[in-house]
């Protein structure tokens, strides 16, 4: 796409090319022909996948339990809508702030509206992409096994991006005058990676809900009454009609989705660049404290009470690495649900929770390991300081035992009054777990901004990999161990072979 | 702080040697970025480094500052065998690099408080000296304002206050004063002559030959690793000719010396 410098259309092709590189990104490693070869590989194997599910859709439709189509229509729209608009959230957000070339952009003779709308379209596409490489394979196998009707699904979801774009759009420029541009990022931080979590949570609701509630919700939903919370009729299920192959709601969907992200550029587009100037003052207006006094500061001797404390004072001052490292338990929680209610009516409540803590030490210790060691915002001065790497590690690693300790410390009390044993167990299996994810950050060491905490593990997937691996089998340990079998030594011994592997190699590193 | 460290503080620059004596310095990256380089700084004395780019300044730099490990050669901070005894060593230095090195969400009190408490500066006199230094550097109105706000000049003064809030005896500057403006950089400067007045030692580098022309007592020029000349600025002048200014001393060395290479 390239057109006329200056015009829409060209400016359009300079941020669809931006959004590519930053795909492309993803595979620097390889080629562009390796890199389309493994694209085409992946939806090689999510098509292949895709293949039994459209049989399940097929049967669902035409084997009289066409009941279930509806809700799972609605599920995925329930899903695709929120995550799309996640995605504008962050993507708006992100415009505003990393103000690389939004200042270029600003003092350039482009009108505010024609970037803003570029740049929309282009988070549109980023967004629709991001569901498409999932859902379309699934879609096209629908449509070869019969079901033409799917075809809709493409328009759909268009309107879906459009529309959910549109909505993100609004929602930032809407908190950014009502809450300033501080909590702004932060609360479009926190909404859109509550909305990626909800899929972790949505995967699984099948499972945690009990079975009358989800069958009663299937009823409801299927024989919904004229007026009613699921009365299809109502503009609010109008994507849903549309992705069920009602053409004229593919229609009216479509003109509605971009009629709004239309208007909503047009009109936001003065508003945006108003935005985005004003948070070029973002921190310089911070609230005043205090008067300080010689006499009054906190000014204390020894080092490592320093870093701590420092270590302590930056992740307090970060809500949205705080919220980045409690999201892992939401994600984690679910298992724990699934776990509980498959054990039937006999369930035991330390059997489902302890490995459950026992995860989320080790995650919650391999996040803030990486933070305070890899994520170090001045590494040099602190190599430049006279201390040795020894004492600068150790202190670091208090500094995250303490938060480990603290979120944990009151599910650990409660379990523990539930069920002794299984707290303490917890207790064990999960400071050797934390301490275990804790030593492969120290040992791998993988420099990075903290703000890249959630993609900490691009660089290197074996220690992404490895973290998991550990969590896992220490969470089987402890399983294991409430279930008084010996077989808990098994993987105990795998998790200490393994970091003891990693302990040579990093030796074996060092001499060379 | 540790006992043997201690006495080797204690013990620092009581043999009557110079705050600073590097001794044949050799670091190379393939090709040699240090080469056999001589220098030594006196107390209460300020030397510029000068040099085209890649010419080793800032690796010399980081190896007196512990931040890269020479090849072979000797540094000695205050009579300090620094490649022995880092800790030590660094206890008496302070390194400040071209982009300040500052925790965005830390004020700048805090910021010293953690600096202060990494050197093991007493905490009364670390209270006394954060409250003259943002005073100094006129940055005692934004002391509880969080760093990621400030400007490029701003980050600066705070690493600067950083810098000298454990009162080192051989500060190392890495072109502190690019990017600063005139008042900003008339404040580092000021304070930097106050240091120097107080006995101690500064080595810094720099591109702005004016600032080493008037704030340096002796210039050291390098090229390809390698100490070219070494003088203080009229010295250097007076070997070109007559009315030469530094900057076409620097050019003449520069040159003759690339030719000779």
């Amino acid at each position: 796409m390239t057109g006329r410098p200056g015009t829409f259309v060209w400016f359009l092709g300079h941020e669809l090319r931006l959004s590519w590189r930053q795909f492309r990104g993803l595979f620097h490693n390889f080629s562009t022909s390796k890199t389309i070869a493994i694209i085409l590989g992946v939806l090689v194997v999510f098509h292949a996948l895709a293949w039994p599910l459209a049989h399940w859709f097929h049967a669902i439709e035409t084997d009289g339990a066409r009941h279930f189509y509806i809700p799972s229509l609605i599920a995925g729209y329930l899903f695709v809508l929120p995550w799309i608009i996640a995605q504008a959230l962050t993507s708006s957000t992100r415009a505003l702030y990393s103000r690389g070339d939004l200042d270029l952009l600003l003092a350039s003779p482009l009108p505010a509206r024609t970037i803003v709308t570029a740049r929309a379209l282009a988070i549109s596409a980023e967004s629709v992409g991001s569901v498409a490489i999932f859902l379309l394979p699934l879609v096209n196998m629908n449509i070869l096994v019969g079901g033409r009707h799917w075809l809709s699904i493409y328009p759909t979801l268009i309107g879906c991006g459009l529309f959910g774009t549109a909505i993100g759009l609004c929602v930032t420029l809407v908190l950014f005058r009502l809450a300033g541009p501080r909590r702004t990022r932060f609360i479009a931080q926190v909404v859109s990676t509550l909305i990626g979590a909800s899929f972790a949570i949505g995967v699984q609701l099948a499972n945690i809900l009990p079975g009358a509630w989800r069958d009663g919700l299937i009823e409801q939903i299927d024989r919904a009454e004229p007026g009613s919370w699921f009365d299809r009729s109502s503009l609010i299920f109008l994507p849903v009609r549309a992705a069920a192959g009602d053409w004229p709601a593919v229609g009216l969907w479509l003109c509605l989705s971009i009629a709004g992200f239309g208007l909503s550029a047009s009109v936001l587009g003065g508003f945006f660049a108003q935005s985005a100037l004003a948070s070029a003052g973002l921190g310089a207006a911070a609230p005043a404290k205090p008067r300080w006094v010689p006499g009054h500061g906190r000014f204390r001797t020894g080092a490592a009470r320093s870093l701590r404390r420092k270590e302590w004072r930056l992740l307090a001052r970060d809500p949205w690495l705080i919220s980045q490292v409690l999201l892992q338990i939401l994600y984690v929680l679910p298992i724990s649900i699934v776990l509980w209610r498959g054990q039937g009516p006999q369930a035991s409540i330390g059997l489902a929770v302890a490995p459950f803590l026992v995860v989320v030490a080790a995650q919650l210790s391999a996040s803030l390991a990486w933070l305070s060691l890899s994520g170090e915002d001045a590494p040099e001065f602190l190599r430049a300081a006279p201390l040795t790497r020894h004492q600068l590690e150790r202190a670091k690693l208090e500094a995250i035992a303490v938060p480990v300790a603290g979120i944990l410390a009151i599910p650990l009390a409660w379990l523990t009054l539930l069920a002794p044993l299984a707290g303490l167990w917890s207790l064990v299996f999960g400071a050797a777990a934390a301490a275990c994810t804790a030593l492969i950050n120290l040992w791998h060491p993988m420099p990075g901004r903290r703000s890249d905490l959630m993609r900490r593990h691009s660089q290197s997937k074996f220690i992404g990999l490895l973290e998991h691996l550990m969590s896992l089998l220490w969470a089987v340990a402890t399983g294991l161990a409430l279930s008084a079998s010996a077989w808990a030594l098994l993987p105990i011994g795998l998790s200490m072979l393994l970091l003891w592997f990693n302990r040579q190699k990093i030796a074996a590193a060092a001499s060379a | 702080m540790a006992n043997g460290v201690a006495e080797t503080v204690a013990g620092a620059g009581r043999s009557g040697s110079g705050a600073l004596e590097v001794r044949r310095l050799c670091k190379s990256f393939g090709k040699a970025a240090v080469d056999h380089l001589d220098l030594r700084v006196e107390y209460g004395e300020l030397y510029a480094l000068l040099g085209p780019n890649g010419a080793g300044k800032t690796t010399t730099l980081r190896m007196i500052a512990g931040l890269l490990p020479a090849d072979s050669g000797d540094i000695a901070i205050c009579g300090i065998n620094a490649r022995l005894h880092p800790v030590a060593a660094k206890r008496l230095t302070a390194w400040l690099p071209d982009e300040p090195m500052l925790y965005d969400k830390l004020t700048p009190i805090e910021y010293l408080e953690f600096v202060a408490g990494l050197w093991d500066v007493n905490p009364l006199a670390a209270r006394q000296s954060a409250h003259d230094l943002l005073q100094i550097l006129d940055l005692f109105d934004q002391r509880h304002e969080r760093c990621e706000g400030f400007s490029r000049g701003m980050k600066q003064k705070v690493a600067l206050a950083g810098a000298l809030i454990h009162d080192p005896r051989l500060l190392m500057l890495d072109e502190p004063l690019t990017g600063l403006d005139a008042a900003i950089a008339r404040q580092v400067k000021d304070l930097l002559v106050e240091r120097i007045r107080r006995g101690a030692a500064i080595i810094l580098t720099t591109h702005i030959l004016e600032v080493a022309e008037r704030l340096a007592d002796r210039i050291g020029i390098i090229q390809n690793g390698r100490l070219i000349a070494q003088g203080t600025a009229a010295e250097l002048c007076a070997d070109g000719d007559p009315g030469a200014t530094l900057e076409d001393a620097f050019l003449r060395l520069t040159r003759s010396n690339g030719c000779a290479a």
